[in-house]
């Protein structure tokens, strides 16, 4: 079987930006084919990870995309997970080339979440929950999230405090990323006395809404040779699907996450301990903590110490470092596109390119992206450097 | 699947029976709790509780499944309040809606009519039952409309 490789990335600027998706999607395009032959010369496929219809009201983003990028009689489609449909779409293309059906594929996300302002991405990313019983109850993300955080503090010995230290660690890590939505540090106090949204959820334990595109070019090692590009092997890739009412899950052990990453780390042979970086779904902060206990990163109850440096966090934690992005929090998450931005930093941290950020002598990264609430549908990738085995 | 053991038996209904009058189907669900009656899924062969009822079982993968009231009293699991609600709800924010741990073992989330300060996890709350609002109608489907909506009561 061949094993699939990522080749080139590219992303658009993200935040609230005056381009429509599909022009944000042209950029992010243009970034990663800049010094390769056009999309029409080798992609065989395309896959777009796109969270709603409602943003501009458009359907129909395989066939959009694929025909902006001068693809036209290709397999095209959207994937659809909320917000892991990026990392959904990079799962599709993985298996395309791995089972030898294409040499190159393009996974791609976009959305345009500021089309409506605040209430018109609330309203998109409610349709992520049950609609019976969650919905009609008027729930919201950040809610939903709270509902884990406050179980996490009630079970934990975790504080506001320790959630908040994700943020400001997390913006911190944005601070060095060009890319960054916010490239800013903040202290504690700012997330502490931030509004709030959803106690114990305050507004900077929450990723922002903003726009955005991203294009992950999955190939072959020997295309990716031909094409003289830096390449990323893409070890394992694993995904779940649990419950979709939180209610009805254990809302603290995230088992849909810890399934992904297992099945992930199986294909690649690797454990936990292997992993040097991991970009996982900090939608909210809380998130950060409950992902590293379920990566395998940090026993029960102690996954809230991802902000502390390796050598002061609890026994048994590993020595990787979460989210040298900024992750969602403050790199920026633009829902279908976050999967792939996920991809994009792991490719620029493990081929030399993550500049202040780097994130020095890393070889393995995993990747968790998630939809709807925690686990609803969890994705997770293991990318290594070309050399690592 | 499991162990190549792909036998068909077991099924006390059989899914083609399936109809809005069944409380495996939301209609069927919402019919009986608009008389009061909160109704569950159980699992023959696992015991799981699904809420509302559905015609497999998500803990074993079973078709068999029963349907039996549920009590409508149980404790509070967690909870929060809403600040930045959907735009349908703008108007009854700050709401506390929770997840409820019912006496008979399933767990549901609905709004609470209490103030988020004065609910903590552990408080003993009892589901009751109440016409959709005007405002609620207007954003329901169609076939949504008369739906009642469950809300956690302290008790």
């Amino acid at each position: 079987m061949p094993e699939p490789v990522i080749a080139s990335v590219g992303a658009s600027p993200l935040g609230r930006t005056d381009l429509p998706g599909r022009d944000l999607f042209s950029v992010a395009l243009a970034e990663a084919f800049d010094e390769l032959p056009d999309p029409s010369e080798i992609v065989e496929a395309v896959y777009v990870g796109n969270q709603s219809e409602s943003y501009e009201h458009q359907i129909m983003q395989g066939t959009l995309l694929a025909e902006w990028a001068g693809l036209r009689h290709v397999p095209a489609e959207r994937v659809e997970g909320c917000a892991a449909a990026g990392a959904l779409a990079l799962r599709h293309a993985v298996k395309d080339v791995r089972n030898g059906e294409h040499e190159a594929v393009l996974a791609c996300g976009v959305e345009k979440m500021t089309s409506a302002g605040t209430s018109g991405a609330t309203d998109a990313l409610s349709a992520a929950f049950d609609r019976a019983i969650e919905q009609r109850s008027g729930i919201t993300a950040p809610s939903q999230y709270a509902l884990l955080g406050q179980r996490y503090l009630h079970e934990t010995d975790a504080t506001e405090r320790d959630l908040a230290e994700i943020a400001v660690k997390n913006h911190a890590n944005a601070a060095r990323n060009p890319r960054a939505q916010f490239p800013k540090e903040i202290d504690v106090a700012t997330v502490l006395e931030s509004d709030p949204v959803a106690p114990p959820l305050k507004l900077y334990d929450c990723a922002p809404v903003g726009d955005g595109a991203a294009a992950v070019l999955v190939t072959t090692g020997e295309m990716a040779a031909d094409l003289d590009q830096p390449q990323v092997r893409v070890a394992g890739s694993g995904a779940s699907a649990n419950n979709i009412a939180v209610a009805e899950r254990d809302m603290t052990d995230i088992a849909g996450a810890r399934i992904a990453a297992e099945t992930a780390y199986e294909e690649a042979g690797i454990d936990a301990e292997a992993v040097d970086i991991a970009e996982v779904h900090d939608a909210f902060t809380v998130c950060e903590a409950l992902l590293a206990e379920a990566a395998g990163f940090a026993p029960t109850g102690t996954g809230y110490q991802s902000y502390q440096p390796p050598a002061e966090r609890a026994n048994g934690w590993t020595d990787v470092q979460l989210s040298p992005s900024g992750g969602l929090k403050a790199r920026g998450h633009p829902i279908g596109a976050t999967g792939l931005l996920q991809a994009l930093e792991a490719y620029e941290q493990l081929t030399g390119a993550a500049g202040d950020r780097v994130v020095e002598d890393a070889e393995t990264a995993l990747l968790l992206n998630e939809g709807g609430v925690a686990d609803a549908v969890t994705v997770g990738h293991v990318l290594t450097t070309a050399e690592a085995q | 699947m499991t162990d190549g053991d792909l036998d068909a038996g077991g099924s006390t209904m059989s899914d083609s029976d399936l109809d809005a009058t069944d409380p495996r189907t939301l209609p069927g669900f919402f019919d009986a709790l608009a008389d009061g009656e909160l109704l569950g899924g159980v699992c023959v062969d696992c015991g799981q509780v699904l809420l509302p009822p559905r015609p497999a079982c998500y803990a074993c993968g079973s078709r068999s499944v029963d349907v039996e009231p549920q009590s409508p009293e149980g404790q509070i699991f967690s909870y929060t309040e809403v600040h930045t609600p959907p735009p349908a709800f703008a108007a009854d924010a700050p709401y506390t809606v929770a997840v409820v741990e019912l006496a008979d073992g399933g767990r549901l989330l609905g709004r609470v009519t209490a103030d988020y300060a004065d609910v903590t996890i552990g408080d003993a709350v009892e589901l009751t039952v109440r016409e959709p609002t005007a405002t609620e109608r207007e954003v329901a489907l169609d076939y949504e409309s008369d739906w009642p909506v469950h809300v956690f009561e302290p008790r």
